[in-house]
């Protein structure tokens, strides 16, 4: 009896319902990036007006904070998902699935991290009185500069997720227990990403990067919500790899 | 005889061990944390005070530096406890255990970077002759900034993620057979508390008593790994059985 509690307790969840629950982690980041750059970012920062920016901030503040929030919860849900990935695609490939994670985890770091300097713009507009020795333009202008700040920290951690996608996608192409078209869109989004590599390319090429990136995060979510993964291939694959119990 | 010695070195610490060590580092990163919190930024920052800020940090320059390497051993200490906590909850719940590892490591590197904004004032402040185009008060306004950039990354950002994963830490106790369940609740609360840290104006209310739980749930912790350890064979027996 107790042997069988110990048992149930410390099992695993099975390839299927693991690749279910990556697949929500992986909604919700896409849903909350979606929502706190197109809604809260996208509506309150005017690129190249300091004055309309902090204007919008400061009328906004539960809105802007509350963007801060969903920021982070995005970021907690990206390294959750990339965390359960990389067990997923593990029998397809340990290796190429450890350096995926690795990477992905470093452009998860990179963007939480810039995002102090998204919420920086409500301290220097606070009207903290130590911050009367700056002029209000001054200050307005720092705000703005804060904004851009995270979001070139943005830009790095994109290229990170670029690499992230690309092996991840050459990995789902080896795989047996993922259609081969969803590592192919993964791929297209990965190389989409790294034009990053040169930021005003990146700038120039988002709508259509952000758009086949979208494409292919959608297609596999939804793969993995609906149809899950084929769980005696994934098995045969594991076993074959050897790596089904390390 | 080279036979003989070879399977001692090569083989693995306890699991007891291993959870002493961890609780060594728990309690180095616990001190580290401490001092750095109560003796040196506050006593040295003031809140809203520019100026007497600067003064204090100039005048206690060693002080404060002493603060940095005071928090880079924190955040060094609390990525080897997470290392070590990621082999003892394995036998557990591998994916939690590296779910729970990825959230501490982006906390500890956000929180390592931190740092950067604890040592801004000390270039701000320095005198140097190409600062001059500044006012002496707009440097140490930029300062305070800097330092408000600091609190804003350790603790809205880095606490979150420890947040999570305290919360992680806290299930993995509750479903292992070596560590009382008590500690598992603990440190759940402890982790749902600084998971609270997403909305400031939520955690300016809930001052000091936000404080209590990650208090209570981390030094108790701290405690049983120090005194306690883990149970070896229920450890053992719960390994055997995740197949590792």
């Amino acid at each position: 009896m107790r042997t069988a509690g110990m048992m149930g307790r410390a099992a695993e969840a099975s390839p299927r319902s693991k690749a279910r629950i990556t697949g929500v982690f992986y909604l919700v980041t896409i849903l909350t990036g979606v929502f706190a750059q197109g809604f809260v970012s996208g509506r309150l920062v005017v690129d190249g007006d300091a004055a309309a920016t902090a204007a919008n901030i400061l009328t906004h503040g539960s809105l802007f904070q509350l963007g801060f929030a969903v920021y982070l919860i995005e970021m907690a849900c990206n390294v959750t998902m990339t965390a359960l990935f990389y067990d997923l695609l593990k029998p397809a490939g340990r290796s190429v699935s450890l350096l995926a994670a690795f990477l992905g985890l470093a452009g998860c770091v990179i963007k939480t991290f810039s995002r102090v300097f998204f919420i920086a713009p409500l301290f220097v507009l606070g009207g903290a009185h130590y911050l009367n020795v700056f002029s209000l333009e001054q200050l307005q202008a720092l705000a703005l500069l804060f904004l851009k700040v995270n979001d070139r920290g943005a830009a790095i951690a994109l290229v990170f997720f670029g690499f992230y996608a690309l092996l991840t996608g050459y990995l789902i192409v080896r795989s047996n227990f993922l259609p081969r078209i969803l590592g192919v869109l993964g791929i297209l989004g990965g190389l989409g990403w790294l034009s990053f590599l040169y930021v005003p390319l990146g700038y120039r090429l988002f709508p259509y990067t952000a758009a086949l990136a979208l494409l292919g995060a959608l297609s596999l979510v939804l793969w993995l919500l609906v149809v899950g993964v084929n769980e005696q291939r994934w098995r045969e694959q594991a076993s074959a790899a050897g790596n089904w119990r390390s | 005889m080279n036979t003989l010695e070879l399977p001692e070195r090569i083989a693995e610490a306890s699991p007891r061990f291993k959870a002493r060590i961890a609780g060594v580092f728990y309690l180095l990163t616990i001190l580290t944390r401490m001092f750095v919190e109560i003796l040196v930024r506050n006593r040295l920052v003031v809140s809203d005070d520019a100026a007497a800020t600067a003064t204090n940090i100039m005048a206690h320059e060693s002080i404060w530096q002493w603060g940095f390497a005071g928090d880079i051993i924190a955040f060094a200490s609390y990525i080897a406890l997470t290392a070590l906590l990621y082999e003892l909850f394995r036998p557990v719940n591998r994916s939690l255990s590296l779910v729970g590892t990825f959230f501490s490591l982006v906390a500890s590197v956000v929180q390592a970077l931190s740092s950067l904004f604890h040592l801004a004032p000390l270039i701000l402040l320095g005198r140097a002759a190409y600062l001059r185009v500044f006012t002496d008060e707009q440097l140490q306004a930029l300062a305070l900034v800097f330092l408000r950039l600091r609190a804003a990354a350790y603790h809205n950002i880095g606490l979150v993620f420890f947040g999570f994963y305290c919360l992680l830490v806290g299930i993995l106790i509750l479903r292992s057979n070596f560590l009382p369940r008590i500690l598992g609740v603990l440190m759940a609360l402890a982790g749902l508390s600084y998971v609270l840290f997403l909305s400031p104006p939520l955690v300016r209310s809930l001052q000091p008593y936000i404080l209590v739980f990650p208090g209570v749930g981390q030094i108790s912790l701290t405690l049983w790994l120090l005194v306690m350890g883990v149970n070896c064979q229920r450890w053992k027996e719960q390994a055997s059985i995740a197949g590792k």
